[in-house]
């Protein structure tokens, strides 16, 4: 820890950090636009510059310098004297926010930025409210650079994060500078488009207008959006994610940051990949099959119903012909409550871990490094909690088994009632377990999506997108991750933990966290969940 | 000078003074051996460092002071040879390359050895198509004569020399921007620290010098420091290249030292003797047009390292004075000068980027008679706002704008204003209503 003083308060730092992270980090708004802590330092924006003290050349006496220094170029040093707070300091900040705007079209009411733009934020806090450009502006055109991206440079800063991003992170290399000067544009080398698994991280490190997302494109002025705080559920890594709404509609999602996982970044799969949730299609309501028949439920006799059969055909063909089968798309608190429920029922019951989709190979990047130097990891199991309902079913005991034996064994006869959760955003049901499922007399489904196993189904509950719920995932590495709920779920749907919480015999409303804290009392685990920083490393 | 005796045009205008026999008919590639056969790389640096070289490229850096920055225990050094020689009216260089480039090899050879590198780029401008080819040469002559590669004179240091082309842009002759392009990068600065020295080309500690100062090396080995004090002032001793063009009665190259001032250069009969049609000195740009202006009545700055300073100048630069007659509208100079940096800034630094650009829209608006008053406080204080001396940007090219054009502004500004007073009004609110 070194201490030095910022603008006459002394402040204890971290070793080997630049005095910009020092000053951030002690919660001054210094402004900067080419320093990101997850990119190489080009010190080229040069409005975070500041005063020093050095020794006089010939006195050897501790002096302002003469000269302003780039503080995200200059290390932290013990007993370092700087200050943001001077006129030198805050007449550059305002003559640069000057020349930032000296070519910018002043577009903020039809730009995407609007709202969390750095250039409005700073100008206002920075610069000035005229300019004195007479000129006529030099205008450089908006560019389509990729399948999902669009860059319009005569917003551009010049801070070439997004530049460094494909160079450092991706390893990709697509982007790059051309021209020389103030005809400088962002650009793509011709015939090779901004493509790759991560390249949506370019939008999130612009800090102006200029990287824009072709989804979120004029889908919703930024201040209408609420957040909250979410892990993507697109693969195991679990990376910490924003969701951001507005009136029960996910308009984009945004990656959180944290140290432990995925640092600032995430992929373009679960960026993009979780337009299932708005889908017409997805089951919304409870049903019952009463002979040949299925017709919808109320969710207040739900628990009843669903108690009352399972007690009836334990009675009749005993406990161990019950089975239920967790989903790696669950959260932790709901698996421990359907456990909990079955055990209740059935002290005998299996339970099966269910099926963890996969897809490809593990990807690094920067690409081509290996797993030693990864920066950033996309995982081929394509489901947030495999690590989770394993942990919980384990700690259940009893018999267990994964999904291959259970199907196995269910299409040999072994069981004859059984709850299958799904909730995935695909066909999941093969041809061979849709057929073992045929042999279940009772069967309680919980899935999004119609399919051949929803069809057999005598009881079907709607499982919720995990947008719609609050819970913990545990991740690839064993991490418990905590999410908040961002949206209510659809219209007629009631969200699984709140079911679950009355089947298993609870009453009122369910909270995830109160259940962790029940769950804590079994497996110490899940009273210590990983919970990303509060306050980022970096705001922008 | 009358009885100045040329150290490095001494082979201008001999028959044949390329080829590598005439060149060691005429005492070359002693020094290489001398310094070779007889000297330690200690021996040679504190023999240049006594001889008090200071670098010609524009900062006039001591060469023998920089090579001591190299780390002792470094396990590979690398030799930069500066020869992006863009700076406007300067072409010291470019002569010494096409009249005498087995000079510039055996002061190569000479650093080379000092610094124990093992391979030397010569960057070149690209522009310099012939003297690539010169060079080139050369370089191959010198190669079948045992010169360069391995065990050069039958000791038992060697060095590769690669030309290096570059693409056009003047911030390549930072040395930092160099090397970027030299690692075939695009031509941006680097940030210091880490310095070259240090850390330079590929990684690897660097030395970086321009072709007149290796130029100096085989005389200095081949003379003596005492001799090379013996020239010029004290703190700006040897030999030294200076260009002059503009409407001069003989623009060109000249070698002389640098007791002399800015009036000789450009009247005395050595030099430029005198002025077009007699017209009346205007403004003399001394040290390439980076370093600032001087008025016409502020023509005894001596051409040495210190004196500039005294005539609010950056320095010497590259000795090379570009001259405006009294009859030339100074509106033009400042729009041609803005115009060359706004073309030529790399676009990294936020203040040179932007304010090279808007220096350069003001210059042209006043240039084409709409201009305002206000425009000239405006540009005095734009031009202020940028550079490495008040720490605004990662390399010099924006200090380098910023003396010729606040210079302009400061030194010229009453007759600025008269030509701004003397628009037609009625011009000047059409402009403006157009660009607003």
């Amino acid at each position: 820890m070194a201490k030095i003083t910022i603008d006459n308060k002394q402040f204890e730092c971290r070793d080997g950090i630049s005095v910009l992270q020092a000053a951030l980090d002690a919660g001054k708004n210094i402004p900067h636009y080419c320093y990101h802590p997850g990119l190489s330092v080009v010190a080229s924006c040069r409005l975070c510059l500041m005063e020093m003290q050095m020794p006089h050349p010939k006195t050897q006496e501790m002096g302002w310098a003469p000269k302003l220094f780039p503080s995200c170029q200059t290390p932290v040093k013990e007993g370092m004297i700087v200050r943001f707070d001077s006129d030198a300091v805050r007449d550059n900040q305002k003559s640069c926010m000057e020349y930032f705007l000296i070519d910018h079209p002043l577009d903020c009411p039809v730009c995407d930025q609007a709202g969390e733009c750095h250039l409005q934020d700073y100008s206002y806090e920075f610069g000035s409210s005229e300019s004195r450009m007479v000129e006529q502006k030099h205008v450089t055109p908006k560019k389509d650079i990729g399948p999902k991206t669009l860059l319009y440079s005569d917003r551009c800063v010049m801070c070439t994060r997004c530049v460094r991003f494909t160079q450092e992170v991706s390893g990709t290399h697509e982007l790059c500078v051309t021209n020389r000067g103030s005809r400088n544009e962002i650009d793509v080398f011709p015939g090779l488009p901004l493509d790759n698994p991560m390249q949506g991280n370019v939008v999130d490190l612009c800090p102006v207008g200029c990287l824009l997302d072709k989804d979120f494109l004029f889908k919703q002025r930024v201040w209408f959006l609420k957040s909250a705080d979410s892990i993507c559920p697109g693969c195991s890594t679990g990376c910490a994610i924003r969701v951001d709404q507005n009136e029960e509609t996910v308009y984009r999602l945004k990656p959180r940051y944290n140290p432990d996982v995925n640092d600032w970044w995430m992929c373009d799969e679960g960026r993009f990949g979780s337009k299932y949730i708005h889908d017409p299609k997805r089951i919304a309501s409870p049903h019952l099959r009463r002979g040949l028949e299925r017709e919808s439920a109320n969710w207040e006799d739900l628990p009843e119903v669903v108690r009352y059969r399972f007690e009836q055909h334990v009675s009749l063909r005993g406990g161990d012909k019950v089975a239920v089968v967790l989903s790696p798309m669950m959260a932790c608190e709901e698996a421990w409550l359907l456990i909990k429920f079955i055990r209740g029922v059935a002290p005998e019951a299996t339970i099966a871990t269910g099926f963890i989709p996969t897809d490809g190979e593990v990807q690094h990047f920067p690409a081509g490094c290996d797993a030693a130097s990864a920066k950033f990891t996309i995982r081929p199991e394509k489901c947030p909690n495999r690590r989770g309902v394993e942990m919980i079913a384990e700690q259940a005991g009893g018999t267990t088994c994964d999904f291959d034996t259970f199907v196995t064994s269910a299409a040999g006869g072994a069981f004859s009632a059984a709850w299958i959760v799904g909730g995935y955003p695909s066909d999941w049901v093969s041809k061979e377990f849709g057929k073992a499922a045929a042999k279940f007399d009772l069967l309680v489904v919980q899935d999004m999506f119609e399919n051949a196993l929803t069809k057999l189904a005598s009881v079907l509950l709607p499982a919720c997108a995990w947008v719609e719920r609050d819970g913990s995932f545990v991740n690839h590495a064993g991490k418990i991750q905590p999410f908040e709920r961002a949206i209510r779920a659809p219209d007629g749907a009631n969200r699984d933990g709140q079911y679950l919480f009355e089947i298993a015999g609870f009453e009122g409303v369910y909270s995830a966290e109160r259940v962790r804290a029940t769950m804590a009392m079994e497996t110490a685990a899940f009273g210590e969940v990983l919970e990303a920083p509060l306050k980022p490393a970096h705001q922008h | 000078m009358p009885n100045y005796e040329p150290v490095l045009l001494r082979n201008v205008g001999v028959e044949n003074a390329r080829s590598i026999d005439v060149y060691r008919s005429r005492g070359g590639y002693r020094s290489a051996e001398k310094a070779l056969k007889q000297m330690s790389p200690d021996d040679v640096i504190d023999e240049v460092k006594k001889a008090n070289l200071r670098g010609r490229g524009g900062a006039g850096f001591p060469a023998g002071v920089k090579w001591t920055f190299l780390p002792k225990d470094r396990k590979r050094t690398l030799l930069c040879v500066n020869a992006d020689e863009s700076e406007p009216p300067t072409f010291c260089n470019r002569v010494l390359m096409e009249e005498d480039p087995h000079q510039l090899i055996e002061g190569t050879i000479i650093a080379g050895y000092t610094t124990r590198a093992q391979i030397a780029y010569i960057y070149l401008r690209v522009e310099f198509h012939e003297q690539f080819h010169i060079l080139q040469k050369a370089v191959d002559e010198a190669y079948a004569a045992g010169l360069l590669g391995k065990n050069i004179l039958g000791s038992d240091y060697s060095l590769e020399i690669y030309l290096h082309r570059g693409a056009g842009a003047y911030v390549c002759g930072e040395e930092t921007g160099l090397i970027e392009s030299i690692e075939g990068k695009r031509g941006w600065p680097r940030i210091k620290p880490p310095f070259p020295a240090i850390e330079g080309l590929f990684r690897q500690p660097t030395v970086v010098n321009n072709v007149e100062t290796l130029a100096n090396l085989p005389h200095i080995i081949e003379r003596g420091a005492d001799w090379f004090l013996s020239i010029g002032p004290p703190g700006s001793s040897g030999p030294k290249l200076f260009c002059i063009s503009g409407p001069v009665n003989r623009p060109g190259c000249y070698e002389g030292p640098m007791t002399i001032t800015c009036e000789e250069l450009i009247m005395s009969d050595e030099y430029g003797q005198g002025m077009r049609g007699s017209v009346p000195v205007k403004a003399v740009f001394p040290g390439g047009t980076s370093m600032g202006v001087l008025k016409g009545d502020e023509l005894g700055m001596k051409m040495d390292f210190d004196d500039p300073r005294n005539y609010g100048l950056l320095g010497l630069g590259t000795a090379a004075a570009v001259v405006v007659n009294a009859e030339t509208d100074i509106r033009l100079v400042l729009r041609n000068l803005a115009r060359f940096y706004a073309l030529e800034s790399c676009g990294q630094c936020t203040q040179c980027r932007e304010g090279t650009s808007w220096m350069y829209r003001i210059a042209q608006r006043i240039e084409n008679g709409a201009g305002r008053v206000e425009d000239l406080d405006l540009l005095e204080e734009v031009a202020g706002r940028m550079g490495m001396m008040p720490g605004l940007s990662i390399c010099g090219l924006p200090d380098g704008a910023t003396f010729p054009v606040r210079g302009v502004v400061q030194k010229f500004r009453a007759e600025l204003e008269e030509r701004i007073r003397n628009q037609d009004p009625g011009k000047v609110e059409a402009v403006l209503a157009v660009l607003n």
